[in-house]
Parts: C-alpha cells; structure tokens; sequence
C-alpha cells in the first residue's frame, strides 16, 4: 500500500543561514511529486531532509503518520536515485541491484529471483555481469532505478536523476520514470529544475524559491493559472506588463499605457482601482497587421524566428521586449508596427507586486 | 545506531590523537624544552648563543644552505628539461629510462655518495685511470662531492613532478599561442614556464628539503665540509663529547628553518596554482637531426650518471676484496657470504619485518586519518590533520633526537627496541600516505555511502563494503611506494638502532664507516634489489609505469 508523507512545519539550518523555514506540504500516497525549483531555491535540501541525510531544525515529517525525524537513514526504507546515479564501481550490475536485499538478509533464491524481476522491468537484463564502466549514462540510470525499487520501499526519492543525460536520453528515461512509478504505484518524491520534465512527469508540482513553496497544483494549473509573477516566468514563458485595472459594472477593464482597453472576467470580486502586472503568454496574443487605436496593444517588430509549425516574433513596446507567437506563419516587415490582442480569459493578472493572483479560484 | 556510529568514529579520532601527541607533540616539546635549560636545570638561552657566536658551528649551517641552494637549482635545471624531453619527444627505451630515474630516487643518497667515492675519490677507479693518463685529481671530496651527489640524487623528483604536469597541460594551449603568432622561444618563456612554474617551486622547495635535512651524504662525501645535520649528529652520538642541552638547540633552529620553509611553501602553492585537466595531453613525437641528437645525449648522460652509483655497487659487490677492503681484481661471492652467509645476521629479517610492521601502521592510521580529514570535519579531526602532517617538515634525526628524549626513561621506555625503530619510520613516512589517500576518497563521490546508506546498510558496513573496496587499490600502491622508501631510510635508524635492531640501511652505513666497501656492497645490493621488485609489483598493482608523489 502506497503511503503518504506529510512534511509538517519544518526547518532547516546550515551554519547560521536559514535555508527552509516553517515549510509545509502533505504528499499523497501514491502521487508522482514534484520539487521545481532554481538551483539553490531549497528542493534537494528538502529531499535529504526526507531521506534522513539531513537533520530537522524545528518541525516534523510523518510517512504513513509516524514521525520520522530520527529515525536513521538506512532504516527509513525509502529508494534514493543520486543526480550522479552512485552507482557502485566495483560491483556489476547485479551486485549493485542485489545489495539492498543483502543489506535485509533476504535469501539467495528470493533476492534472485526479486533481482531478475526488476531487471527484466526496467530493460537490463542482458547487462546483468556489465561492471558500471562499460554502461552508458542511461543504463547507470536504469541500474540505479531498479537498485532503489528492489527493495520495494515505501517511497521513492529521486534528486535531479536526470540531469547528466543527453536531451534525446533525457525524454526516454522520463517516460521510463513514470511508466514504472505508475505500474508499481509507490509514491515518489522528484526534484529536478528543469521544468518541462516537471510538467511531463508529475501528478503535482510544489514550485520552490528561496526555501518557500510558491504553488502547489497540477501541472496543467500550474502553466495556466500560475499564483504569482515567479511561477508564470519559472513554468513556460511569460510576457509581464504593467496596466491598470478599473472596475465596470460588470467586471473589470484592464488599460494599458498607450490606451489599450480589454474589458476581463476572470478576476476575483470586489478588486479596488489598482496598478497591476498582466502576464501573457506568447500564444495569448493575436497578433494584428491593422488595427484601431485602443483595440491593440501597439509594438514593433525586433525581430522573427520562424520555427515551421509557428514563428516567434520579438517584439518592442518602448523599451519592454516580448514574445508571441504567429500561429498564421506570416512574414513581418522589420519595424513593422504591429497590434497586440491579449486573450482576456487565458491571460493572468496579478498585483503590482507580482505576489498575488488577481484570478478567481474557479476561473 | 547513527550516534553510536559517530562515537565509535570520534573514538577512533581520540585515539589517534593520543598517539600522535604521544608520539610527535610530546618529545619536540621534550627538545624544546632542553634546548633553553642548561646543563645546571636552569633557563637559558646559552645553547643558541653559543651556536650563533661560534663560526665553527653556525658555518655548517652557511654550508648546508650553500649545498642546498645549489643542489637543488642542478637538480631542478636537470630535471625540468629531462621531463619535457619524455613528453614531447619519443625516445627509444623510455619505460627503462623511466625506471632507471625512478630507481635512482629511491634509492639512499648516502649509498649514492659512497658509490661515487668508489669512483672519484682518492683511489677512486676513476681517479686511477685519471692519474695513470697523468692527470691530477685529489678526489671528489667535500662541496663538489655533496652537490653531485645530491643534484643526481634529486633531480628525478623534480623530473616526476614536472612530468606529472606537463600529463595534465593541454597541447592545445601551446597550439594557441602558436596560433596567435608566438615563436618557439615565447612559447615556451611565456606559456610553458609560467604554468610550470608552481609544479616546479612545490618540487623544489620540497628538494630543498631533502637536502638540506640529509645527514649520510655529507658524513661520508663531505669530509672536512660540515653541514648542519652532521653537527647535530655529531653533537648528540659523538665519540669526542656530546653535549644534549646544545643538540637539542640545534634541533629547534632545523626545525625552526623547515617549519619556515614549508610555510612558504604552502603559502605559494596556494597563492600559484592552476587547475589543469588535459583533454588533448602533449604527445611524444619523433625529433629530427640536432633537437633529436641534443636531447638523446642528454637524458642517456644524465640518466647514466644518475645510475651508475648503483650499477657501481652492484658490481662491487661480486668482486674480491682481501680484508674487505682492498680489491684482488677477482670476482666473487665472498662479500655475500661474509654478510648474509653469516650467522646471526638478522640485518634483513629486521628490515623486512620493521618494513612491514611499519607498513601496516601507516596504511591503518593513514586511511583512518585520510577518512576522518575527509569526511567527518571536525574540530578535532582538523587538529588531527594538521598534527599528523607535522611529521613531514621534521628532518630524521631530529625525529630519532627527539624520541631518544621522550623514551628513555620515565614510563615509556622504548629506547633500544625494534618498536622505537618501527615507530619512527612509520611517523616519518604517515604524511605522504595520508595525503595520498586523501587525494584517493576525494575522488569517491559521498553520494556512494549515502547510497548504501538509503539501501539499509548500516555506516560501518557502508564503509567497509563500499568506501574501502574502492580505496584499496590505491592503498596498496600506496603502501608498497612507502615500503620502498621505509626499508631506505637512514637518518632516523641511525639514531635508534642497536645491535639487535640493526637493519640494511644502517649496516651499510657502518660498513662504509669501517672502509669494508665488499660487504656495504652487498647489502645495497639486496636493498636495491627489495627496491627494485617492488617497483615492479607496484607498476603490475597500479597497472601504470609511473609514479606520482
């Protein structure tokens, strides 16, 4: 049975920095997590603090309910995937699979027969003798995969594993990754930066800066309906400009500096006459070769990438640069002046801070 | 479970400690305090004005700093060029070449410094061809004598440290240079030197140490040219008088100079070093006309007079001598006979067994150090690392000086024994193994224990079944280059050794002394021999032909 992990209050201190502060978050059993974040922003420390390779300052974790804190690492059953897959040199690819069910004393013809298993699952059965060296990067990462699943643990960490592959590798090992999370159900905590893989991979994705967890959701939520300014650029690409918006009697309007007005119905009620930050993204805009004074978002053409089933267009407003996307595939004259129309329901609004979405919760 | 696992580290941490304050801290603490306590049991500063007001005593230092200077800048000017030549140009019988510098370092420099009285001294085989030709020599005696032998002695290490960096110096940044438009000439004074220059100060200085810390070299070759650590031993084993209260001054002002020298070298080493990686390393390649004929004239001279101490005593060794001194022109195997054929001789079971007592000491502290030092940072683990490194910039005799202070008498007494012996040589070799085995675990990433760890093994089995299996092998190639340079040690077993505790290194040195040329002949012979098999089982452990320091 899958188990959940709830990470309660906790705190983590190196020297005298504090590096996560009072974070909580509840991990579901069975769910494919996902810590997103920046180099620095905190996840792998929270991942070690689960492992037990880290102390807990203040707080505690609980696996299935029971506190874990000092319980130490080699009993917490739980399967790690190193970043540098840690893979054992001097012991072959069998050695490395089997030392987890030596270290449980299991007997020779079941851990046999556990280790063919799990060979067989994650496709490196014909490699079984290979000693480490004569591996490929992908085939250490698949040793260490089922080196940590083996020992059926009740919950599956994995820090980065895929960041020392190549990008073509890299998209293989994922569908691998989930394939097998999905078929075993065992819940599985990722950390990993990049966050196209979060976003292919993930159940839910925590994403983290500066040690505080700044959204928690679906990745589908998370890529549309971001909760600040810092998850909108982190998770895709955002275009942030800065408008003002003014409440109607029907819902808001939202004007822009050279009085472009778009009348918006996603925000929360009862918003005040406020400066805020709109962000877009590049396939939020239409983009237009003639339009009226006010109807647009007026730019000028920098620059045009064409990428075949869409191109880019870099375009100028004053001295702000942003991205959208012409899904007609047309060719732009340089300095072109071009209007922007932004898609008011798919396009979010946040605060003059960028701290806080504007968005209704159900929108 | 963690916590006991931690105790039993700190445990083991305290424990080293104790030994090393027992056996480092305590007797030069013993030294210093002699050396400012008069005969009388008063404080005083007597023993260092004596020494500074009397040129008979402070010349020796003059002299060994003057011998040093020199040595060392032959050795580096020898050796810098040589190690180039290996890499740039392919030379026939390099792996020999190879061996035979590698031979030439290790082996005593004080049976060098015999060897070449053999030869060039007063009735040198040289010097006997050169007078029958009619031409003057009186023997390579004194300065000229000590700098030969030590510059010939010396530079392979110099040689080994440079080649080390020119295998890491990418050839693509001498191809840039050449690409910019640099001549030969600036290639190498603007680009080649300047990244060799830190490699070449840390081997020098570490040279400058050597030489100027030796004691047989200039006791057998320097004649009436005295150097300092030839006062010392005179001072303190002396027939005429010895005088402990003064030695023991002399041991603090040689240690005073090394602590400085080694301050400076840290100090370099750290402010001038590059990190260098090789993609593209340097590859020999055929030379043409002079540049080929130059340098093969050069490496095969040098290498040739590196070697031919040995080759000289190998030979001297099968010849006939009648009373051991004098040689009847015959060969023979009467000096083995008289020396290992002789009953009670345990001159060799002694330096074997020393050999691998010693041996077993420094690879056991030396890899708990290296581990402690590395992986468990701690106040006491850095006071460790620091006091075991102390033993590096401490000349030999003043090491055995200072044991023959701290056991004596009192509650420990060791004098006399083949431990104080074992002791000493494994405190002497136990820098250059933790530094190498430090070197070794940083190169094992932490993510391996940490996941035997998440796997369910317990600390103790994460480290023997994963942190140790991939240490070993350079552990025990480790050991074997301490091996060779243990069973070579002079300057310390000279000090300590008793008639029982007598091993090769000291018996050739006292053979020598009694002019019984045949039997030091065999006895190095053995010793170089041990040497040299095994050179050979640790170039078949490492799977390399070469050796790093």
């Amino acid at each position: 049975m899958p188990v959940a992990i709830e990470i309660d209050q906790v705190k983590k201190i190196f020297g005298h920095d504090t590096i996560i502060d009072c974070l909580s978050v509840d991990i579901k059993a069975g769910e494919f997590f996902t810590l997103l974040g920046p180099s620095g922003c905190g996840k792998t420390t929270l991942l070690r603090m689960i492992m037990g390779f880290n102390s807990i300052e203040a707080g505690e974790i609980r696996v299935d309910g029971n506190r874990i804190n000092e319980t130490p690492v080699n009993q917490r059953n739980m399967g790690l995937v190193f970043q540098n897959y840690a893979v054992f040199p001097h012991m072959s690819v069998e050695e490395n699979v089997a030392f987890g069910l030596k270290m449980r004393k299991m007997e020779a013809s079941e851990r046999q027969a556990r280790v063919d298993d799990i060979l067989k699952l994650v496709k490196i059965d014909h490699l079984r003798k290979r000693m480490p060296n004569q591996l490929s990067g992908g085939q250490q990462q698949r040793v260490a995969l089922a080196r940590a699943i083996v020992i059926h643990p009740r919950v599956l960490l994995m820090d980065e594993p895929l960041s020392n592959l190549d990008a073509k590798l890299r998209v293989d090992m994922r569908n691998v990754i989930k394939d097998i999370q999905a078929s075993i159900g065992i819940t599985t905590v990722y950390v990993t930066h990049d966050q196209e893989e979060a976003l292919a991979i993930s159940d839910r994705i925590a994403v983290m800066n500066h040690g505080v967890i700044q959204q928690l959701a679906t990745p589908r939520h998370l890529y549309q309906r971001p909760a600040n300014s810092f998850v909108a650029t982190f998770i895709g690409q955002s275009n942030l400009i800065e408008a003002r918006l003014r409440p109607t009697v029907s819902a808001y309007v939202l004007s822009f500096d050279d009085g472009y007005q778009l009348e918006i119905n996603t925000l929360e009620s009862g918003l005040t006459d406020q400066s805020v930050l709109v962000a877009v993204r590049p396939e939020e805009a239409d983009v237009l070769v003639n339009y009226q004074p006010g109807e647009a978002y007026g730019v000028q053409l920098k620059k045009q990438v064409f990428l075949g089933m869409t191109s880019d267009c870099f375009v100028l407003h004053g001295e702000n640069e942003l991205v959208v996307v012409d899904a007609e595939g047309r060719e732009f004259q340089r300095e072109q002046s071009l209007g922007l129309q932004f898609k008011a329901s798919k396009i979010n609004v946040f605060t003059a801070d960028g701290s806080r979405s504007l968005i209704r919760k159900e929108a | 479970m963690r916590k006991q696992f931690g105790r039993m580290w700190a445990g083991i941490a305290l424990l080293l400690f104790a030994f090393f304050v027992i056996f480092v801290v305590y007797p030069l603490v013993l030294v210093l305090y002699r050396s400012v306590l008069n005969n009388d049991g008063q404080f005083s500063l007597d023993a260092f004005a004596k020494f500074f007001q009397n040129r008979y005593y402070w010349s020796t230092l003059v002299n060994s700093f003057k011998v040093t200077f020199i040595a060392t800048f032959v050795a580096a000017a020898l050796g810098l060029p040589m190690a180039y030549f290996f890499r740039a140009i392919e030379i026939r019988g390099r792996r020999w070449l190879n061996i035979l510098i590698i031979i030439s370092y290790l082996s005593p420099p004080f049976i060098g410094a015999y060897a070449w009285v053999q030869l060039l001294g007063r009735s040198g085989f040289i010097t006997k061809i050169l007078h029958a030709i009619g031409i003057p020599f009186e023997g390579i005696y004194g300065f000229s004598g000590i700098v030969l032998v030590f510059s010939l002695q010396s530079f392979p290490l110099i040689y080994m440290y440079i080649s080390g960096a020119l295998k890491n110096l990418d050839h693509s940044l001498i191809e840039a240079a050449e690409s910019l438009g640099a001549t030969t000439f600036r290639r190498m004074s603007q680009v080649l030197l300047p990244l060799l220059a830190p490699t070449l100060l840390a081997g020098s200085l570490l040279v400058f140490m050597r030489v100027f810390s030796d004691f047989g070299t200039p006791m057998l070759i320097g004649e009436g040219y005295k150097t300092f650590p030839v006062l010392i031993y005179n001072q303190f084993m002396g027939e005429v008088s010895t005088d402990d209260h003064f030695a023991a001054a002399l041991c603090v002002i040689v240690l005073v100079i090394a602590l400085l020298l080694f301050f400076i070298q840290t100090q370099l080493s750290r402010r001038y070093s590059y990190a260098m990686s090789a993609l593209k390393p340097l590859q020999p390649r055929p030379a043409k006309g002079l540049r080929q004929f130059a340098a093969y004239v050069f490496i095969y001279l040098v290498i040739i007079l590196a070697a031919l101490p040995q080759i000289t005593v190998i030979v001297t060794s099968f010849l006939e001598t009648a009373g051991g001194i004098v040689y009847t022109g015959r060969f023979s195997l009467m000096n083995y006979e008289n020396t290992l054929g002789s009953k009670n001789n345990r001159v060799i079971l002694n330096t074997y067994l020393f050999g691998v007592a010693a041996i077993l000491l420094i690879v056991v502290f030396g890899t708990l150090i290296a581990y402690l030092v590395a992986r468990k940072r701690s106040k006491l683990t850095q006071l460790l690392d620091t006091l075991s490194i102390l033993p590096y910039i401490i000349p030999g005799s003043v090491l055995a000086i200072s044991f023959l202070y701290g056991f004596s008498h009192g509650t420990l007494v060791l004098s006399g024994t083949a431990a104080i012996m074992i002791l000493a040589l494994a405190i002497r070799r136990m820098p250059y193994t933790i530094r190498s085995t430090t070197a070794i675990i940083a190169q094992i990433h932490p993510s391996l224990e940490e996941a035997a760890l998440s796997l369910g093994a317990s600390p103790r089995i994460a480290f023997c079944r994963v942190v140790l299996p991939m240490m070993l092998p350079g552990i025990v190639a480790g050991a074997v280059m301490s091996w060779i340079t243990v069973i070579s040690e002079l300057s310390s077993s000279i000090l300590l050794y008793t008639s029982r505790s007598q091993t090769l290194t000291v018996s050739i040195y006292s053979e020598v002394i009694r002019s019984n040329f045949g039997n030091a002949a065999a006895y190095s012979t053995v010793l170089t021999l041990t040497s040299v098999l095994s050179l050979l089982i640790f170039f078949k452990i490492s799977g390399k032909n070469d050796i790093s320091i």
